[in-house]
């Protein structure tokens, strides 16, 4: 176990170092200078003092060089078009994307679970097929789409919800109260629904399927002919050993959530990662970039982690020997 | 006890709703005529609060707030002389001799920390924008400022290179001043990156409170504010990713307001709601399609059809400029009668231009040989089509729509156009080392031409942002007698009024638009006044009646 568990640490640190050497050569490979913005540039003089100043004057592999360098002592460089140090930035981002993930991810599973379960005890029936083709309209949404409409419905028409950012500005800067707690969840409403509702489309179908497979199993049978009562046989029996392709399903969601939170984030002014991300890109702020890449990169290698972790939680078949996890 | 869970889940519950209903209570206790917040959506954020280097718009409006100039421009726009402008922390000025000018401070001036303003904070201010090393965008405006020193710790003498009729403008309208006991000590070469700058200490209406990235700056009013006790008592930025979010969470109630509306379909929509007002006003941004008349990549030769004059005023002919305003901007922008934003005091729509005219332009594009001369709809001379690029960033999706009308519209005078659509890096990267035919540019203006016409239509603009290499003696030298040596506006204004008649004859570009802004406000805040350079400038005389204050206004945090 220990082995394997090394062996996943070093091909995840590849996999993030890869990432980020990418990241870093693509963004500098991409025309343009970090000076000024689209209707105001920076007086030249002015961009050349900070091209030396952050380096971009230097070849790309010495650039190359000292950004690794300066990555092994945990410094993730200055943002030129933020004046603050990276690290400082994404400390202020990651916490609102964290939420808006765990938050999204609670509807996706929560949601998508219960409605494919619900599915597979009335499947053919009216309940399933009607559950089915709404998860399929929903599931084949862009995600932005879908945010603007509720955006649009919620929180211009009907005024249910707010309309973007993650706080009531006057009443609650800051989660000092309950108050507060409640304005924030309220804030988080909407963005987590739109990025939890179109995982939750495809993982109800997954669920469902897997459900299906599971519930004619002997094992199954065998529980109910114990006398046992439905619900029981369902939830307890049937439903753990059908939760295996929900935990792939998992480890896939974090790709998924992160790059929907650039969408999502951006239509909802919710101040995360996303934003931040595409803010840099269309300032060619080179640092923000590559160390938006780099923590992306390593959050979804460790949602994979884990998910790889929960295998075995959940099917004490499963053990890891020597080269990896088999049955 | 098969009702225990129940009755314990219950009296949870109600715990619960308790705390919660408890939390809910806010204290809500400010009353009368200095209760108001205002909160104002906001499409961008500043980088940094320190007004020598930031460039952006947003900053300006936060800063403004904040920091003092020693005098501001008045509500008449007018740059030159020194008679429009009110006192803020100089509380007169007189000239010494014609290029020595003198500012008294006002006593009463303080620091939020309690220190008092004092020339020697004006002086260092003055070192700090001119200082290579701050490298402030706004140092050329202060080139004419030979130096700038103290005479006693509330005198100050501004002396000049030479006497010209916006001195005082320059000497007042882009210098913030900054409390020199707290930035002293910080390294030049850092002020871009200071602490200062996320938590400055002023001399303003307002005073900073909380700034959290990506969501809000809050600033709260200083009540002993020696010119007057600001009427609203906080001022909130909600930062939103772009103005049509923060058109939205203005209509949705959740802030109060924004600068400007941007496209005519949510002008219709915010002023028709009764709770919102709308305050038009003029723009400071002017778009064009600029020539290039050097070969692309090469300004040593000539471009090989916009070299050609007649070429170019065959093609502003071609454009019915009118209509392709009433398109894309319905009533929010005017066609320009050349290089000019409405800002401008030099804005006169009698300055001739060439007109619309498509026969003449058809005319004249056959009498200099060009003619569709095999009929495939597109003119060429000596087997080569009229055809060129035009460039544009995918960053404006006003620009994108003019491209497109226009490339129809050319093509019907038998020109093909091809869009060179690249992102806005690239687009820079491009229009500044010419490498374009055409250009689809806009400009955002200072409130006068004095610096960025010459930058942009003049050779002190070549490598800058004359990106088309225009050049022609006669307008340089109309240029600059408006700039340096008229003794009147009437006669800066005849000569600006000549220098914009001659570049249009040249036709180095197609005017196309210049923006009107609206504003909407929520119409619970009264007195609202708005100066079009900066629309936040008047704010701390901005009210909300003690009659029409909401709980938010009088809520206490």
């Amino acid at each position: 176990m220990a082995a394997w568990l090394v062996r996943r640490l070093a091909a995840s640190i590849a996999i993030v170092f890869a990432v980020v050497t990418i990241t870093f050569f693509v963004v500098h490979f991409a025309h343009g200078t970090p000076c000024g913005t689209a209707d105001r540039p920076l007086p030249p003089e002015v961009c050349r003092q900070l091209c030396r100043r952050f380096g971009c004057d230097q070849p790309l592999w010495v650039q190359y060089a000292k950004y690794l360098t300066a990555l092994a002592h945990g410094d993730l460089g200055e943002s030129f078009g933020l004046h603050r140090p990276v690290a400082d930035a994404l400390a202020d981002a990651i916490p609102n994307t964290f939420t808006l993930a765990l938050a999204a991810l609670l509807v996706d599973f929560v949601l998508g679970l219960a409605l494919g379960i619900y599915q597979a005890m009335r499947a053919g029936r009216f309940g399933d097929v009607a559950v089915g083709n709404v998860a399929l309209l929903v599931n084949s949404m862009p995600v932005f789409w879908l945010g603007l409409v509720l955006l649009l419905v919620f929180g211009q028409w009907l005024r249910w919800f707010p309309v973007g950012g993650p706080n009531n500005p006057v009443l609650c800067p800051h989660v000092d109260s309950p108050y507060c707690l409640l304005d924030f969840l309220w804030h988080l409403t909407l963005p987590a629904l739109t990025l939890g509702l179109v995982g939750a489309a495809a993982t109800a179908r997954y669920q469902r399927a897997a459900m299906l497979d599971v519930i004619r199993q002997d094992y199954v049978w065998t529980a109910r002919a114990k006398g046992l009562r439905e619900r029981r046989v369902l939830l307890v029996h049937a439903l753990r050993n059908a939760l295996l392709p929900i935990i792939t399903l998992f480890g896939l969601a974090f790709p998924f959530l992160f790059t929907g939170a650039v969408l999502i984030e951006t239509v909802f002014a919710w101040p995360g990662m996303g934003r931040l991300a595409v803010n840099a890109i269309l300032q060619r702020d080179y640092p923000v970039v590559t160390g938006a890449a780099l923590l992306t990169s390593a959050m979804v290698v460790l949602g994979n982690l884990i998910a790889d972790a929960l295998y075995a939680v959940a099917d004490p078949r499963i053990r890891v020997r020597g080269g990896g996890a088999s049955a | 006890m098969p009702t225990a869970r129940p009755r314990a889940g219950l009296t949870l519950a109600a715990l619960a709703c308790l705390i919660l209903v408890a939390g809910c209570e806010r204290p809500v206790g400010c009353t009368g005529e200095y209760c108001g917040t205002i909160v104002i959506a906001s499409g961008g954020e500043p980088d940094i609060l320190l007004p020598p280097v930031s460039e952006f718009a947003i900053t300006r409006d936060v800063t403004d707030q904040l920091f003092l100039k020693l005098a501001d421009l008045g509500l008449s726009g007018n740059t030159i002389g020194d008679e429009d402008f009110q006192p803020q922390l100089a509380e007169r000025w007189e000239w010494d001799a014609p290029t020595t000018l003198v500012f008294h401070l006002d006593p009463r001036a303080r620091w939020h920390d309690g220190q008092a303003v004092t020339a020697a904070d004006v002086a260092f201010t003055y070192d700090a924008y001119t200082d290579t090393l701050v490298n402030s965008s706004f140092r050329s405006s202060l080139r004419q400022i030979a130096a700038v020193t103290t005479r006693d710790s509330l005198t100050v003498v501004f002396r000049f290179r030479q006497r010209y009729p916006e001195m005082f403008y320059d000497a007042v309208y882009h210098l913030r001043i900054l409390p020199a006991h707290l930035l002293r000590e910080v390294p030049r070469d850092q002020w871009r990156s200071t602490a200062f700058g996320r938590a400055p200490v002023g001399d303003g209406p307002y005073r900073f409170v909380a700034w959290k990235a990506a969501e809000s700056i809050e600033l709260a009013a200083d009540s002993t504010f020696f010119l007057g006790r600001p009427h609203l008592r906080r001022v909130i930025w909600r930062f939103t990713s772009d103005q049509q979010v923060a058109v939205t969470q203005l209509l949705a109630g959740d802030a109060d307001a924004v600068e400007v509306l941007i496209t005519p379909d949510n002008v219709q929509r915010a002023c028709a709601d009764p709770k919102i007002a709308c305050y038009p006003y003029k723009g400071s941004a002017y778009g064009y399609v600029g020539f290039n008349l050097a070969a692309p990549g090469d300004t040593t030769r000539p471009h090989p059809l916009f070299g050609d004059r007649d070429l170019r005023r065959a093609l502003v002919m071609a454009t019915d400029r009118e209509r392709l305003l009433r398109n894309v901007f319905g009533d929010l922008a005017k066609v320009p009668p050349g290089p000019v934003s409405q800002l401008w005091w030099i804005w006169d729509p009698e300055i001739r231009e060439l007109p619309y005219d498509s026969g003449q332009a058809a005319r004249l594009l056959t009498r200099i040989g060009w003619t569709d001369s095999d009929g495939d709809g597109i003119r060429d001379q000596d087997g080569r089509p009229l055809a060129f690029r035009l460039l544009l960033p995918t960053t404006s999706a006003i620009r994108r729509q003019y491209a497109r009308l226009l490339q129809e519209q050319f093509r019907t005078a038998g020109v093909d156009v091809q869009l060179d659509e690249v992102d806005f890096s690239l687009f820079n990267e491009r229009a500044r080392g010419g490498r374009f035919d055409a250009i689809i540019n806009t400009w955002n203006s200072d409130p006068t031409p004095s610096s960025g016409f010459p930058q942009t239509w003049t050779p002190a603009g070549f490598g800058r942002s004359n990106y088309g290499r225009y050049d022609n003696p006669e307008v340089d030298r109309l240029v600059d007698r408006a700039v340096t040596s008229a003794a009147s506006r009437d006669q800066a204004r005849r000569a600006w009024r000549a220098a914009i008649e001659t570049l249009n004859r040249d036709a180095p570009g197609i005017f196309l638009f210049a923006t009107s802004n609206v504003s909407a406000i929520h119409n619970r805040i009264v007195d609202v006044t708005i100066r079009p350079d900066s629309w936040l400038a008047l704010l701390r005389t901005w009210r909300i009646p003690a009659d029409r204050l909401t709980d938010r206004d009088r809520v206490e945090r």
